[in-house]
């Protein structure tokens, strides 16, 4: 018990969510990159119209976890996952349609990927391929898009210009509006602050409290203060196993696990 | 010496006079390299415009747009050549394009990974065929197949006066203007299609990730996403290409059926300025025959450089479509 020797596997603590809905429950997740684990056995609810955060050291596995939410992973030949993940009632791993699933769980990158072409279309890219708007009913759509992005009163007269031409953190808030015009029932958002300055990050964040009237949200960050701000639930992640997980104030203030403990407070990690 | 001069240098603070001498023979060095390729392309400006002078002088601007080559009244117009020059290259393009698209993309998007590596080492070494191989390959193989499926049948099916007629109209013997331009097509290819991949492999992989990750299937990605990422090098890959097929001359002597007048249909025989070039020159005993053979090397330098620069031109103004 409470060992800092991973070889020896460590003491647990996994909360229940109670009677919270929950929206995608992963039970029982391996993952592998060819040969080499990156998840062992995680099994994780995601309560639906909450933030979950997901923390701990670089390599924990928890952007692995996160790209298996969208089976992104399946681009690439060679990685694998096995277990469940079920997303309202459907296990996603058997599932066939990956372009509808992406449609439905939406993804920010760690970086800024704007596409190459004016802040418009990139914000109407994902609903074209989807749903036929007419021009006025896609113009509310992105505005609205923008809104919720807090971008849009820095945008609105310059749309048709290319949205590579933005700052980063203006083109960070750019890929907010993208996936979230999509209208997303899950948002995944992969350290989508670490290439901003604070005052971009502080506006993301806010984007983020207000997008989780709408949207079940993951987000995966090394930035313990903005797991603490913005989650409800927090997960913490080491060496490819779920360590702890429970409410966010719970994990941060009483940690059930010395692991946990040590890593919030910053004795490793 | 150099290693005296580095450590020298390094023992003390201030740049040594002896490494200071260095740089500025380095500096000269890189000048002169520099320098030299001016004067090269300078000189060859010249000679030709030099060369082609008595040629261009006598004929006057007849010379681009009389299709007469007549060495036994030494008469000169270079329209059949530059046309079948312009002809084949245009059309191995247009052959070649969509076919380098579809394997870059498959390469890069679609290909299971063990496949990878054989189909791209298969591109590379396409490309690195001599173009007399491909010329040979050409004449005696592809050339009576192509006789016997392609034109035969055409020329059967046509009925007289229609435009396949037109289009089809020659002697079928599997060479011409369509068959060069096939082989044309397949000498860019490779060289197209392993341009294009690497274009693909330098689309950051978040911003495919992106595209998916909104849902869209891999046409999508390809054709909204990446495709416009990489046009502006795409252009070059292409204009690139497109300067290949100007100037190859081997594959094309053996394939075109050398003729010099205008070229009437796909199957008719015809030339371009560097197979007419490469056939002539050893029996260019008058001199306003030989010189305009260097007129129409001119030529052949004015459009690769119009290509070029047409090439330049659309590099220059990337956000304009965006």
């Amino acid at each position: 018990m409470n060992t800092l020797n991973p070889t020896e596997g460590f003491e647990t603590s996994i909360a229940s969510v109670g009677d919270a809905p929950v929206k995608v429950d992963v039970r029982n997740l391996n993952f592998f990159y060819g040969g080499s684990p990156a998840l062992k056995s995680v099994s994780i609810p995601f309560v639906k119209n909450q933030v979950t955060a997901l923390i701990g050291p670089s390599g924990c596995g928890k952007s692995t976890l996160l790209r298996t939410l969208n089976r992104m992973y399946a681009l690439y030949p060679g990685q694998k996952a096995e277990g469940e993940i079920i997303l309202d009632g459907e296990n996603i791993l058997a599932s066939k349609d990956l372009a509808r699933l992406r449609a439905r769980v939406g993804m920010v990158f760690q970086k800024p990927t704007p596409f190459p072409m004016s802040v418009y279309d990139n914000v109407a890219f994902g609903v074209r391929l989807y749903e036929t708007l007419s021009k006025a009913d896609m113009d509310v759509r992105v505005q609205d898009a923008l809104t919720r992005a807090a971008l849009w009163n820095e945008v609105k007269d310059n749309l048709k210009g290319p949205g590579l031409g933005l700052s980063g953190g203006q083109q960070q808030r750019l890929c907010v509006a993208r996936g979230v015009a999509v209208r997303p029932e899950v948002l995944l958002l992969d350290e989508p602050t670490s290439a901003l300055d604070p005052i971009s990050s502080a506006k993301l964040e806010e984007t983020v409290t207000q997008l989780k009237a709408d949207h079940t949200i993951v987000i995966v960050t090394h930035n313990l203060g903005q797991a603490a701000r913005v989650s409800d639930y927090t997960g913490f992640m080491y060496l490819g196993e779920l360590v702890e997980f429970g409410p966010t104030n719970q994990v941060f203030t009483r940690p059930a696990t010395r692991r946990t403990s040590d890593y919030i407070t910053g004795r490793f990690g | 010496m150099t290693d005296a001069a580095l450590s020298s240098a390094a023992g003390s603070r201030r740049a040594s006079p002896r490494g200071a001498a260095v740089a500025k023979v380095f500096e000269g060095l890189c000048f002169a390299a520099a320098t030299a390729l001016l004067a090269a392309l300078g000189g060859l400006i010249v000679s030709l415009v030099i060369g082609g002078w008595p040629a261009l002088k006598q004929f006057g601007f007849g010379f681009l747009t009389s299709a007469e080559w007549n060495p036994v009244t030494d008469v000169y117009g270079a329209a059949g050549p530059v046309v079948g020059t312009l002809v084949t290259s245009t059309l191995a393009l247009v052959i070649a394009l969509p076919i380098a698209g579809g394997v870059a993309f498959f390469l890069t998007e679609l290909c299971p990974a063990p496949l990878r590596r054989p189909i791209g080492t298969a591109v590379e070494l396409l490309a690195g065929i001599p173009s007399i191989v491909y010329g040979m390959w050409g004449l005696f193989v592809f050339a009576p197949l192509f006789s016997k499926y392609v034109q035969l049948p055409l020329m059967m099916a046509a009925t007289p006066g229609s435009l396949l007629e037109k289009l089809t109209v020659g002697i079928p013997n599997g060479s011409g203007i369509l068959s060069a331009s096939i082989i044309l097509a397949i000498m860019i290819l490779p060289f197209m299609a392993a341009t294009l991949r690497e274009l693909l492999l330098t689309v950051p992989p978040g911003v495919r990730e992106s595209a998916y990750g909104l849902g869209a299937t891999t046409a999508e990605v390809v054709t909204s996403v990446t495709l416009p990422y990489v046009r502006t090098g795409a252009i070059g890959a292409v204009m690139l290409g497109l300067g290949r097929a100007l100037g190859e001359t081997m594959a094309v002597t053996f394939i075109i059926g050398n003729s010099h007048g205008f070229p009437k249909s796909m199957f008719d025989s015809g030339s371009t300025i560097a197979s007419t070039i490469a056939n002539e020159f050893t029996e260019a005993t008058s001199p306003v025959h030989a010189s305009a053979l260097i007129a129409l090397g001119l030529v052949l330098f004015v459009i690769t450089f119009a290509v070029l620069g047409l090439a330049r031109l659309l590099l220059r103004t990337p956000g304009a479509r965006l």
